[in-house]
């Protein structure tokens, strides 16, 4: 990400925006996915920040937190639910913008991400 | 020269050269080009109307991957398939946002609400996403690099020149993105 990111009070705003149809699922609906967002070196950390207060109504605390880990780690799990819940969503970050992906919850630390670089092609610092 | 975006009592403001719109408008008219959708004559009415569509594949332009990513790490299947079922409606939020954008630029001064400020971000950001992509951006490394492109008078070449672009580009999106900030904090 790029630039930096303008403080202030924490916020509940809830545009939801989720323009998907339902993509009903195969999975057995107990299974925990997360939300997962990569680092790029296009997207505002303001713009970041941005989006997670706004869509998912996070506070201003937790919104920058989440969008410095995705800066600082390469990635971040941003929200959890069902399969369709998280597909769901990652449609309306791909909407923003944003680098989104959904993965099966591992229950470890970090969720199963093992390896690196985002989804797509390039000289793989990206993700 | 542009103004930076302002949260106020009318909403978020802003003003920008003919110029600077039409520059903008060409931008984004670009953009729009490369989401709309193949006219695939073919293809079933009903799966149409309902947004499904089965012919879709990965993108092989790299930028409009970029705008329409795989949803699955590693999983080209599996992301196929989910492209299948959600990348109609995803084109059309885009193409959606960049229209709107492109029609408040026919006024001299911006006026934007919530909504149209969140179309213009949106708009914005896939305009970068398509520069930054054009510019071989690849790292943060790459970014710095573009970002020292300040003076107009340094544009000697498409590359430079894009440069300038893309910067003015991320300028005015972090200016609407702080009055944006700004304004979701006035109304909590």
């Amino acid at each position: 990400m790029t630039l930096s990111v303008a403080l202030g009070p924490d916020t509940q705003e809830g545009t939801r925006t989720g323009t998907a149809e339902s993509t009903d699922s195969l999975t057995a609906p107990d299974i925990p996915w997360n939300l997962v967002i990569w680092n790029d070196p296009v997207n505002l950390m303001s713009y970041v920040s941005y989006v997670f207060q706004s869509y998912f109504g996070y506070s201003e605390s937790k919104a920058n937190k989440l969008m410095m880990e995705v800066h600082k780690k390469g990635r971040s799990i941003v929200t959890h639910g069902s399969k369709e819940q998280v597909e769901r969503h990652a449609v309306a970050m791909h909407g923003f913008g944003l680098w989104a992906t959904v993965e099966k919850a591992s229950g470890g630390p970090g969720g199963n991400s093992g390896k690196s670089g985002g989804p797509g092609q390039g000289k793989g610092k990206r993700g | 020269m542009a103004k930076a975006f302002k949260n106020g009592l009318k909403g978020i403001t802003g003003y920008l050269e003919p110029a600077e719109r039409e520059l903008l408008r060409s931008l984004i008219d670009d953009v729009i080009s490369m989401l709309q959708p193949e006219d695939r004559t073919g293809q079933d009415p009903l799966a149409a109307l309902i947004g499904l569509d089965m012919d879709v594949a990965e993108p092989s332009d790299r930028a409009v991957k970029r705008l329409l990513p795989n949803v699955v790490k590693d999983d080209g299947a599996a992301s196929l398939e989910f492209r299948q079922l959600t990348e109609r409606s995803l084109r059309e939020t885009k193409i959606g946002a960049l229209r709107a954008a492109a029609l408040d630029l026919d006024k001299e001064e911006i006026v934007l609400t919530p909504e149209g400020a969140k179309h213009w971000s949106m708009a914005l950001n896939d305009v970068r996403l398509v520069l930054a992509e054009r510019l071989d951006i690849r790292d943060e490394e790459d970014a710095e690099h573009v970002h020292l492109m300040q003076d107009w008078s340094q544009a000697e070449d498409v590359e430079s020149y894009l440069a300038l672009v893309y910067n003015f580009a991320t300028w005015l999106q972090e200016s609407l993105v702080q009055a944006m900030l700004q304004s979701l904090e006035s109304r909590r």
